[in-house]
């Protein structure tokens, strides 16, 4: 029974661990707000163990299927959209990461906490880039991908390596702020970011050619539509981690006084944040239109609909803390409870489909 | 949806809010503490800082103890800054906080640690604590900021920079003195302004 889970163990169970992780963040920021809303932290200390442990377990399965079943991952990696979800898996590391750097110290003081999430930050980033260098070599290769293939699985991939900064940006932040490690973390993370945004813009102009020139993906693919808001939500993230991380260096990073570009930077993270905003509602609309036409089937896919709008979340936080503060506080609140319906239902329905016996299934 | 499907989904949602809502149950009930050493220092500061209508004051708390779920308990330096804005209009503010001490320390305050405590130090000083990085203090009003510091040690003497203006820097000087912190003196320090 282990080798037949292994078998069909597909890349995409990092979703999963991503849209549970990434609760943890909302979840603390959201305990910042006021007073009532306190023990929020309590309970994003509960999302970020339950995502550990949802890690450790399908990690296991997830690597061996490398070794036992090559054939299938091979396989997997010409797919057009399985194969851009190899990366959630090194994504969940940078998550689980940002989530230690946040909350571990409340389990294990800093100096253990800020040391995890370094080592999760190497690791994470050794696995984006291969993968990013992998699937990229795939799809330049491939003779079979054609313009009508594009979706927004292909989003993944940029998106993994722009999540690369947002760690290194926490972890500039404070401990190893002028540490023999700071320039390190700090060239990794510009590396990703610049890979990851023009990746994204390269992609985004495919996907959007598709949408307007091809029919749009079937209702299998709907949740994918929600990637779309990740990218502009996660260079906010990172833009507001890093302001932290220049302020923790003092006005200076490397001899680049970054003070005085911060009214742009603010700026710019607002009308980043207002693109993931419209995209949300964008979302909105592809939903309901697949709602009408009937054809929304349960899948694992719906994981879709859960880290990109925690991303919109933690973005929507994290620039309350500099602008628009009384406006973006109660819309985070708001996106907040969502975050949690939306991960509720989706929980149930992986039960259910698990239940159903469609993991089993060759095209799941 | 079977029962048992119903059953496992249940125990996989409920799981993060009953650890969270224990934990904070706990931490509530004072088993896990965060004890507050209340320093004389608050009390004896002889001045405080002004600068162009705003002026700066603190609490100064130097054995806050926040003990972690599955650690010891560890010591922080804990300032609590008190803005007044002296001037007819509001003001913007965006401060950021260094701690340096001997030979060549230099840290950046710790938002985790200051996140964590911020409750407990709002309930001991009767004052609500900024959440933003940028907060506007009101004409002739005050608001609160609350910072932590991991503390060095040895520790015998200390500086911190309250970073509030493009041009100068606010920095407090203590010094330990028969055992006691003692705020020796506070200066305002012109910035080095490179081209960056």
């Amino acid at each position: 029974m282990f080798k037949k889970i292994v078998k069909h163990f597909g890349p995409e169970w990092g979703a999963a661990v991503m849209g549970t992780a990434a609760i943890s963040i909302t979840m603390q920021l959201s305990s910042e707000v006021a007073r009532p809303f306190s023990a929020l932290l309590y309970v994003g200390l509960g999302f970020y163990l339950l995502a550990i442990v949802m890690f450790l377990t399908f990690l296991v399965p997830w690597t061996l299927r490398f070794f036992w079943y090559p054939e299938e991952i091979k396989e997997n990696l010409q797919h057009p959209v399985r194969a851009n979800f190899f990366p959630t898996m090194p994504i969940s590391l940078i998550l689980a990461g940002t989530g230690t750097n946040k909350l571990g110290p409340m389990l294990f003081g800093p100096w253990l906490a800020y040391h995890l999430s370094i080592a999760f930050f190497f690791l994470g980033a050794i696995g984006i880039f291969t993968f990013g260098l992998i699937l990229v070599r795939m799809q330049f290769l491939s003779i079979t991908l054609r313009p009508h293939h594009a979706n927004f699985t292909w989003f993944i991939p940029p998106v993994s390596h722009l999540i690369i900064p947002v760690l290194g940006a926490c972890c500039m932040d404070v401990y190893w702020a002028e540490s023999a490690l700071a320039p390190f973390l700090f060239m990794i993370s510009m590396i990703a970011l610049g890979a990851g945004f023009i990746n994204f813009l390269f992609v985004g102009a495919l996907v959007w050619q598709r949408y307007i020139h091809h029919a749009i993906p079937e209702g299998r693919l709907a949740p994918t539509s929600m990637v779309g808001i990740a990218p502009t939500a996660i260079v906010v993230i990172f833009i507001i981690k890093f302001i932290q991380a220049v302020e923790a260096s003092h006005g200076n990073l490397f001899g680049i006084s970054f003070m005085s570009v911060f009214p742009v930077l603010k700026i710019t993270a607002s009308v980043l944040w207002g693109f993931s905003f419209w995209w949300l509602i964008v979302v909105a609309v592809l939903f309901v239109h697949y709602i009408t036409i009937k054809d929304h089937p349960l899948s694992f896919g719906w994981w879709g609909y859960t880290f990109p709008l925690e991303a919109v979340t933690v973005s929507t936080g994290l620039l309350a803390k500099c602008v628009a503060t009384q406006l973006l506080h109660p819309l985070l609140i708001g996106l907040n409870a969502l975050v949690v319906i939306v991960w509720i239902v989706v929980v149930f329905a992986t039960v259910k489909w698990l239940v159903s016996g469609a993991f089993f299934e060759a095209e799941h | 949806m079977k029962i048992h499907s119903i059953l496992i989904s249940l125990v996989i949602v409920l799981s993060p809010f009953i650890v969270g809502v224990a934990l904070f149950s706990v931490r509530a009930s004072g088993r896990i503490p965060v004890k507050a050493h209340l320093s004389g220092d608050a009390a004896t500061q002889s001045e405080s800082l002004t600068h162009e209508e705003l002026e700066l004051n603190w609490s100064f708390y130097p054995g806050w103890e926040y003990k972690p779920l599955l650690t010891h308990a560890e010591e922080y330096l804990v300032f609590v800054f008190h803005y007044m804005n002296h001037s007819d209009y509001p003001v913007y503010l965006m401060p950021t906080y260094t701690l340096t001490s001997p030979p060549n320390r230099r840290y950046a305050a710790n938002e985790e640690i200051a996140m964590y405590i911020e409750d407990a130090v709002e309930n001991q000083l009767k004052l609500k604590d900024e959440t933003p990085v940028n907060f506007e203090v009101p004409a002739h009003g005050t608001r609160h900021y609350i910072v932590t510091f991991e503390k060095p040690r040895p520790l015998s003497k200390f500086d911190v920079y309250v970073d509030v203006f493009r041009d100068v820097t606010w920095c407090l000087r203590y010094e330990k003195q028969n055992g006691t912190w003692v705020n020796w003196t506070n200066t305002v320090v012109r910035k080095y302004k490179g081209r960056g």
